[in-house]
């Protein structure tokens, strides 16, 4: 009787829910008031085991939207309740989801099918590691069934699906967040990848088989299309899995450094994922006669549905492409060690079938432009880019030869020939299929050419390929004249593109580049006669016809010659490309190799640009631009290479040509451009090039940047040009121009710094020391002599607001900062003169330009600069000056500008002073980090005697400076909120033992903002106020232990007389860390720190840290909570053999011992 | 924007503060220049090319600095833009008067009587209320172009 009233009640308690679901699901679906409709949907999943109510929503309710999310609601139940769950339940779930799919398998809401099987996935996975074997097997039987087709179609269909949405459960870059941790991920992983992945591949490729064998026999089946879709599907799941167990024997596996995967699939725009699957696949994946079953099938659906266009961009053809795209991209153990026969003819098979979708070129691209879709063409492109991806190019070309006359390099440069036609008919920027083909054909080309030139012997390219580069490349210059031409007069793309316009084509330049050195022998005497022709058609029409096009089509050229006979020095010096050097090995006069004559024709050309009646008619600033970037870049590899020297020196006494010979036909280039060839002419040249791009093109910003930041630093960056560059007049002549004359002052600002630092840097070609001092005493002196004049002037308060002199006044501590930027040991002592004779002035000028920030900020910068390079060298007395200094500039900015506000009406301009106020202060931050490298690196030769400067206090003392002036508007700023917390924890951590000592407001103030930046977004802020905290609790807990004071009365608790504070500081942390770690958001990378931290603070305050915990046992209403709770209290401080002691072994048992804890309880504490 | 037209301009302003021709291409952003007879600070400079291989042009975004408004202009980089000389003074606040005047104390001793009060209510409530709070308060007044306004306030601690 009982029982039945009970059964009653549940009953109608079920379906008021039920009813309460479904209102909530149709009122957020007609949009009237959602927040309610969401939040009882929401209590559903919250409430403490909802399975029976989602259970009946989803068997019961007729509305797809209520089971969807009742499904929802139990996923997130059973996720967060799992570790309570009793096996029994957890299983009884599981097969309740899959049950529900295999029933429902006809339905037509799809989606609330794939949502619940998802739920299964995600609840088998959860528990993966907890199920016995059996288990799981009773599980897979199921699931086996269904795939088999006992139980229909639409049965069989669904099971796949739930296959993939397990697989992608376990593939870490695809599962659904669990909050569970890396290594439960990657056993998971590991297990599914051993013991699974190839008996589902066989369940689902035996399904394909059936079905796809009535699909070509019989004419209807749309359902079995279904099927057959969904298992080509997986089966491309698994190929791109990303095998890393089963594939290598033995190999340490580092879990946590897995983001990027090492093949390199980011450097280019196709994707190809070598698929690695190791031998214990090579049955199923090859000896099966697979790959050939599917090259068949999808000939087979092509001849039966040739009649529709559209066939070859349904799901199905799709995804049997991309199976056969990922059979391409095999590689590995999974072949034997039979000199890759087995590979060569697993590919052949594959090649057989795809050489229908591209071959012949002509034809199949006539087709496409006729209508007929190109993704079969794009993919068979991808194809060759995966086999070229695996193999070495001659087995590449081999492939084609049992089948056609000719190998594949063949028809893959007929192909990309066909396509760069194409290409070249379009006049339109518009992305056509011709676009997409010719990149993936030009990665194709870059993966033939790379596995050439990197690896050793047999990898080379054979001569049909190096035919066939030639050919493209003829043609790649071609269209790229044409499109230069076709570009000049579309205005508007122009100046969208015009500070990308030279590194934009970069990527594409340097694909072409290789192309072109695959066959040099051709390519470089092609783009010497182009040039010369462009050049002579430029001349001849001067005057005459508009030479615009001309111009352009040099602009190309001059970015493909710079490709392909010079490498990019990015950081480094590169050398001449391997290509150049084993090529042209019979020309033994420099004047004539091909190089040494191309290089020199745009040399020449450069040099034109110094007639002043030329460079008005021909040399456009754009033309400038590319031959100062060319200049640049063939510098770096060409220009008095100091290989070179090694060679001379070394064969100096011999000289002979065989010696030449050996070195390739590098030698000979580098000789002609050495020191003793004709170097010294060409650097001349180069400098007077620079010096009239910088005076003779006013206002050309991009190009006069290009000048200073690309050409000059690549000279002044190698001291052998250098030792040559300041023996040079006219080198000495712009260093003059740039001292005395007024027009460098018209540079932009930045443009002069850089200049600056040129000079500074070129002091590297003097020989002897004082001379270089001396050197940079006349660069210099005209900056500091102007600004110490200024400062004298009486007028100075009105004749500093003129805009000339505010411009001035910038121009030369943009200089002073480029000068102080160039710091190296041997010019130190005078570049420390130069900042002391500005000191005075710097200060005067801060107060006379308050209102100025443009100028406020640039006396900040020039003073970080110079100390950055300073500090470390200076001697006790300098220190203490320079210290003082800083000191000074920090109360003068601080009484400037505390309590100052701006007023306007412009919102962008009040939001402007705000930013310039916040970069004022990160300069000031940056300031106080440049002292405190004081004290980790030191050079000064001083003996003990001299006092020195406590820099820890200086720098703390300059934080309480600063931390007012620092709103928390302002650290809403990420990267002044990261300097301000860098500097404050650094501080902490190196010196804890200062905080003890500093003032009480200066203390609060420090803790205050500590506690702050614990609750801040930024997962680096946290960290590092944990890293702090750690610090400052460690050293307090390890001196206090000792018997000493630590970090005095206001850090431990009870001991404070007046009971203002409840407890001390550290307790206060301790309270609010365990609530940030219990109740908070916070990334589980913080963990670790965390643990750290509150390791010793438990230690400092294990009184509070008792009570705390006592307070969270009793506050659990649920005993069984309440008892786990407390064995987890327990277990985090006594597991692991923990004792109270602060050594590394310690605090990695509590790391472990913090993570099992949080693991523990955090699902119920946060929730309940 | 040539020469003769600067200096007309300045003429026809006689008396009040100068503008000074300055190459566009060395403007920078947070730098001042004059459009259409306004002083304003630039907010944003970018570069373009008049044609592929023509000379480079500067657009640069400016904000009148007195009344906010938003002002743009194309300057041939190589060109000369005036650029207005904007001087700043601090005053002590002495008194706000009933009718939406300010009294300063110049640095002389003197007093200056005839600046009103932003029209703006934010912030003249923020010149207000920090005056009624008895704090000692420095104004600093922008003048540029005949024009004055006040554009910052300090706080120089508790009278």
């Amino acid at each position: 009787m009982e029982g039945q009233q009970y059964q009653g009640e549940l009953l109608a308690y079920l379906q008021s829910t039920m009813r309460a679901i479904e209102a909530a699901c149709t009122s957020i679906q007609m949009h009237t008031n959602p927040a309610a409709a969401e939040a009882t949907i929401l209590s559903l999943s919250r409430s403490p085991q909802p399975y029976k109510a989602c259970k009946f929503i989803m068997e019961n309710s007729q509305l797809a939207n209520a089971r969807f999310q009742a499904a929802g609601a139990l996923r997130d139940a059973a996720i967060r309740e799992w570790s309570f769950l009793s096996s029994d339940d957890r299983n009884n779930l599981i097969n309740f989801c899959l049950n529900f799919v295999f029933q429902h398998a006809g339905s037509p809401e799809g989606y609330v099918q794939a949502k619940v099987s998802s739920v299964a996935a995600q609840l088998l996975k959860r528990g993966w590691l907890e199920f016995s074997v059996s288990e799981k097997e009773r599980f897979f039987y199921q699931v086996n069934q269904a795939i088999l087709g006992s139980h229909g179609l639409q049965v069989q269909f669904v099971s796949i699906n739930f296959l993939e949405s397990l697989v992608s459960e376990f593939s870490p870059t695809t599962s659904s967040a669990m909050g569970l941790p890396r290594e439960f991920i990657e056993q998971c992983r590991k297990s599914i990848e051993l013991d699974y992945l190839k008996v589902f591949y066989c369940w689902t490729r035996d399904a394909a088989l059936g079905v796809a064998a009535r699909i070509i026999e019989s004419d209807s089946g749309t359902d079995e299309v279904k099927v057959c879709t969904a298992a080509l599907r997986f089966m491309l799941q698994i190929m791109t899995w990303e095998f890393r167990y089963s594939s290598n024997s033995v190999k340490n596996i580092n879990i946590f450094s897995d983001a990027i995967r090492p093949d390199n699939t980011l450097l280019n725009r196709t994707e190809c994922i070598v698929v690695q699957p190791g031998p214990a696949w090579r049955e199923v994946l090859l000896s099966s006669g697979h790959a050939i079953w599917l090259v068949k099938l999808y000939s087979a659906l092509r001849q039966k549905f040739s009649r529709d266009g559209f066939w070859i961009d349904c799901p199905i053809a799709v995804a049997a492409r991309k199976v056969i795209l990922q059979f391409c991209s095999l590689a590995g153990t999974v072949f034997p060690s039979d000199g890759g026969r087995l590979h060569e003819h697993h590919l052949l098979q594959l090649l057989s079938g795809v050489i229908k979708w591209i071959d012949p070129p002509d034809a199949v691209s006539k087709e496409i432009e006729s209508g007929k879709s190109s993704s079969e063409l794009l993919d068979g492109c991808r194809a060759l880019y995966a086999m070229a991806t695996v193999t070495t190019p001659s087995t590449f070309d081999k492939l084609l030869k049992s089948m056609r006359p000719y190998g594949t390099l063949m028809l893959f440069s007929n192909l990309m020939c066909e396509v760069l036609k194409v290409l070249m008919t379009k006049e339109s920027d518009e992305e056509t299929w011709s676009w997409e083909a010719r990149d993936i054909l030009l990665d194709t080309w870059t993966a033939i050419l790379t596995t050439s030139s990197g690896s050793s012997e047999n990898a080379t390219l054979p001569p049909e390929g190096v035919h066939a580069a030639a050919s493209v490349f003829l043609l790649i210059v071609e269209s790229e004249l044409k499109g230069a031409c076709a570009s000049v007069f579309n205005d508007d793309s122009a100046s969208d593109y015009l500070h990308a316009s030279i590194s934009a084509m970069d990527e594409r330049l340097a694909s072409y580049a290789l192309i072109a050195r695959a066959a040099t022998d051709v390519t470089v005497p092609l783009l010497t006669s182009l040039f010369n022709d462009r050049l002579s058609r430029l001349h001849q029409g001067r005057g005459i016809v508009d030479p615009t096009e001309t111009m352009e089509e040099l602009y190309s050229l001059l970015l493909l010659i710079g490709h392909v006979i010079a490498d990019e020095g990015e950081g480094e010096t590169p050398l001449v490309p391997n290509a150049i050097q084993r090529h042209f090995l019979d020309y033994v006069e420099a004047e004539k190799h091909p190089v040494v004559v191309l290089s020199s024709s745009v040399i020449r050309f450069a040099e034109q640009s110094l007639d002043p009646e030329a460079r008005s008619s021909i040399f456009s600033p754009r033309l400038m631009e590319a031959i100062i970037w060319f200049l640049a870049r063939w510098a770096l590899s060409y220009l008095m290479s100091p290989e070179e020297y090694k060679e001379a020196n070394h064969d100096s006494g011999l000289g002979s040509t065989n010696q030449i010979q050996s070195y390739g036909s590098k030698g000979i280039i580098l000789k002609f451009f050495s020191e003793y060839g004709n170097g010294k002419t060409v650097l001349d040249i180069i400098v007077r090039v620079c010096a009239t791009t910088l005076l003779s093109y006013p206002g050309e910003n991009f190009l006069q940047g290009l000048t200073c930041c690309q050409l000059l630093h690549a000279l002044v960056r190698q001291k052998n040009i250098c030792v040559h560059l300041v023996e040079l007049e006219s080198w000495r002549d712009l260093g003059h121009t740039f001292a005395n004359e007024k027009i460098l002052f018209m540079l932009n600002a930045s443009h002069q710094k850089s200049l600056a630092q040129t000079f500074i840097l070129s002091t590297a070609g003097v020989k002897n020391s004082d001379t270089a001092n001396q050197y940079v005493r006349n660069v210099t002196s005209h900056m500091t002599t102007y600004l110490a004049e200024l400062c004298d002037k009486r007028d100075l308060r009105s004749i500093a607001e003129q805009p000339d002199i505010i411009l001035l006044v910038t121009c030369l501590l943009e200089r002073l900062r480029g000068a102080a930027g160039a710091c190296e040991p041997r010019i130190q002592k005078s570049l420390y003169e130069m900042g002391l004779s500005v000191l005075k002035a710097i200060l005067v000028l801060l107060e006379i330009y308050k209102h100025e920030s443009a100028v406020v900020y640039l006396l900040l910068k020039f003073v970080v600069d110079w100390v950055d390079g300073q500090i470390t060298h200076l001697e006790a007395q300098e220190t203490s000056i320079v210290v003082d200094f800083c000191m000074r500039l920090l109360q003068l900015y601080s009484s400037l500008n505390i309590g100052k506000i701006s007023l306007s009406t412009s919102s962008a301009l009040l939001s402007d002073a705000e930013t310039d106020k916040c970069k004022d202060l990160r300069a000031l931050l940056q300031l106080l980090s440049g002292l405190c490298s004081k004290d980790l690196v030191d050079f000064s030769s001083d003996s003990s005697d001299t006092p020195t400067t406590n820099i820890s206090q200086v720098v703390f003392y300059g934080l309480h400076i600063v931390t007012p002036l620092i709103s928390l508007e302002l650290l809403k700023y990420p990267k002044l909120c990261h300097d301000y917390f860098s500097l404050l924890s650094h501080m902490l951590e190196v010196y804890p033992e200062m905080v003890g000592q500093l003032n009480g407001e200066a203390f609060t103030r420090v803790l205050q903002t500590l506690d702050f930046g614990l609750h801040h977004q930024d997962v680096d802020v946290v960290s590092m106020c944990l890293r702090a905290l750690k610090a400052l609790a460690s050293y307090h807990y390890k001196e206090t232990t000792c018997g000493r004071p630590g970090l005095g009365s206001q850090a431990s608790s009870g001991s404070h007389p007046t009971g203002e504070l409840k407890g001390g500081i550290l307790s206060q942390f301790l309270r609010s860390l365990l609530h940030l770690l219990l109740f908070e958001n916070y990334s589980s990378d913080l963990v670790g720190v965390a643990a750290d931290a509150l390791f010793p603070l438990i230690l400092c305050e294990q009184g509070l840290y008792q009570t705390l915990g006592n307070e969270l046992i009793q506050g659990q209403v649920n005993p069984n909570f309440r008892s786990r709770l407390s064995n987890a209290f327990y277990a985090l401080t006594s597991a692991n053999q923990l004792s109270s002691t602060l050594d590394r072994i310690n605090c990695q048992r509590f790391r472990k011992n913090l993570t099992a804890f949080l693991i523990e309880v955090r699902g119920f504490m946060r929730t309940m | 924007m040539s020469d003769e037209e600067h200096h007309f301009e300045s003429k026809a302003d006689a008396g009040a503060s100068k503008t000074y021709p300055q190459q566009a291409g060395t403007i920078r952003k947070n730098g001042y220049i004059v459009i259409k007879s306004r002083p304003c600070k630039v907010v944003e400079v970018s570069t373009s090319k008049t044609g592929k291989h023509g000379h480079a042009k500067c657009h640069f975004v400016a904000i009148d600095i007195f009344n906010g408004k938003k002002l743009e202009d194309i300057v041939p980089s190589s060109h000369n833009c005036d650029v207005p000389h904007v001087n700043r003074t601090d005053y002590q606040l002495i008194d706000i008067s009933e009718d939406g005047f300010v009294s300063l104390l110049t640095e002389t001793g003197g007093t200056k009587d005839d600046l009103r009060l932003p029209t703006d209510e934010t912030l003249l409530s923020q010149i207000k209320d920090g005056f009624a709070e008895g704090k000692d308060l420095v104004v600093t007044v922008m003048s540029s172009m005949g024009e004055e306004q006040i554009c910052a306030l300090k706080d120089i601690g508790p009278k």
